[in-house]
């Protein structure tokens, strides 16, 4: 399947990365545009949230919508039917995922620390982390295209997943920004306690509630290999 | 058929009756989606409005003025250059493209039509975005009759250019992906919502012949005052890009299969 996945990706996969790349170097340093003279906690958060952001681009939004577009042109069935597990297909996706989301997000974090003068730490944890998120992403991503039915609203969906991640989850500022409760409804939802374990890797004493972000994260994952595994098993 | 429902033969009567079809066909095979869209328009027109605010925690009340004006150019520009092309290429993959190109209409009611259905769609999110956003950075607003014409040549450019990317591009994915990249350089590469002043020279002049941050500036200027200058080249350029749009779009479709 990771080389059906490779295969079928052939055209897309240099594009994607090249995408990923832009993206994440892009918004570390739009993030410098939207604030003039930033602080250095800030430019933490903004480097550190633009590579979290990159690691979820590919599963959260790419993901979903090749789905809608197998379902659209009718191929979909075609690859439900080939005989391999389901739990190896989605296996193979994330690692797809996974090899051209990373050398971006790593990209991300050099431009973040050369634009802002900023030195990041990453520890052993940041292993763990990443591969946590990236997995929770793109389960997420891949249940929900699975699991609705209309490719437009999947489409839509996927959309909605990103503007969310951008905007209204603290992933790349401080959660003292946004109001107390929108901080804490992103406690339970996915984005936040991606970013705060992914950051947890990069960095000293800059967040919180590292445990508890791992148990939500864990929940996630759960959860939308679930959604997923349901979907896929259903009788059409 | 009744005698009404044939079309005048010649000139613009013509036009103008096969545009009320086109008109009525496009609410029709939307009327499944318009809701749906037009609640995604105006939560997305909303929370862009709201989300600059996350990013800075302290405002000053000139930038708070930009921000404020800069939302209804943020709503209006997503739904042209994503929704529309998404909607023309799904036409596409559903096999009825063809059908609509061999309705027995001039090429450019299509697009006209298509053109009008997403800027009323367009509207309720930007008054709503606009009201949230003036209420949430206390800002008051001085609106000019000019706001007319610069939310119709907006809204006009927006959708012909999203036009043309629709017809022009038949690959779904690639619609998708130009749509994103264009949103992302408009939300952050852009000086729609902040001074030019905070963005690099060569940016804003780059900036200055394109269309986005044109749109903006007229519709800063019917907003409020004193905060742009230079309107009338703005409308000029937005005028050249729609009259481009329009023109590659009508071009497009009329071409032979």
């Amino acid at each position: 399947m990771l080389r059906w996945h490779l295969l079928s990706l052939r055209l897309w996969a240099p594009a994607a990365a090249a995408i990923e790349l832009l993206a994440g170097v892009g918004m570390v340093f739009g993030i410098g545009l939207l604030i003039p003279h930033i602080s250095t906690r800030a430019a933490v958060y903004g480097t550190t949230g633009s590579a979290v952001v990159t690691t979820l681009l590919l599963g959260l939004i790419l993901g979903p919508q090749l789905v809608a577009e197998q379902k659209m042109n009718g191929t979909y069935e075609f690859v439900l039917t080939m005989p391999v597990p389901r739990s190896a297909a989605a296996l193979a996706w994330y690692t797809v995922t996974l090899v051209i989301g990373l050398p971006a997000a790593a990209a991300t974090l050099a431009a973040g620390m050369l634009r802002y003068g900023i030195t990041l730490s990453p520890a052993p944890q940041l292993v763990v982390a990443v591969l946590l998120s990236v997995f929770t992403a793109t389960m997420l991503g891949y249940a929900v295209a699975n699991a609705v039915s209309q490719p437009m609203v999947t489409i839509i969906l996927s959309e909605l997943f990103i503007f969310l991640a951008f905007g209204y989850a603290p992933i790349n500022f401080p959660p003292s920004q946004m109001p107390a409760w929108l901080v804490g409804i992103n406690r339970g939802l996915p984005f936040l306690p991606m970013a705060t374990t992914v950051r947890d890797g990069l960095t000293h004493r800059v967040v919180s509630d590292v445990a508890i972000s791992y148990v939500v994260l864990c929940c996630w994952a759960v959860g939308s290999v679930l959604l997923a595994l349901l979907a896929l098993g259903r009788r059409r | 058929m009744s005698a009404t429902a044939l079309a005048p033969r010649h000139g613009a009567a013509r036009w103008w009756s096969s545009y009320r079809h086109m008109l009525r066909f496009e609410l029709a095979s939307q009327r499944q989606w318009l809701p749906f869209m037009l609640i995604i328009q105006i939560l997305l027109s909303a929370g862009m409005a709201v989300l600059y605010g996350f990013y800075l925690p302290a405002i000053p009340p000139q930038l708070a003025a930009f921000i404020v004006t800069g939302t209804p150019a943020l709503a209006l520009i997503p739904i042209g250059l994503m929704s529309l092309p998404n909607v023309i290429v799904n036409r596409r993959i559903a096999g009825n493209y063809d059908f609509v190109r061999s309705l027995p209409v001039p090429r450019g009611t299509e697009v006209a039509a298509t053109a009008t259905v997403f800027t009323l769609l367009a509207i309720p999110g930007m008054v709503i975005a606009l009201a949230l956003a003036s209420w949430r950075y206390g800002i008051t607003l001085h609106i000019s009759p000019l706001i007319v014409p610069a939310v119709l040549l907006t809204s006009l450019m927006a959708t012909s250019v999203g036009a043309a990317l629709g017809h022009g591009i038949s690959n779904p994915m690639l619609i998708n992906l130009v749509g994103n990249l264009l949103t992302f350089a408009v939300l952050l590469f852009t000086p729609v919502v902040f001074p030019p002043a905070q963005y690099p020279a060569w940016l804003v002049h780059l900036h200055e012949g394109l269309p986005f941050y044109n749109m903006a500036v007229v519709l800063r200027d019917a907003l409020s005052t004193g905060l742009v200058a230079h309107v009338g080249r703005s409308y000029a350029i937005l005028l050249g890009w729609t009259a481009a749009g329009l023109g590659v779009s009508s071009w497009i479709v009329s071409r032979r299969g």
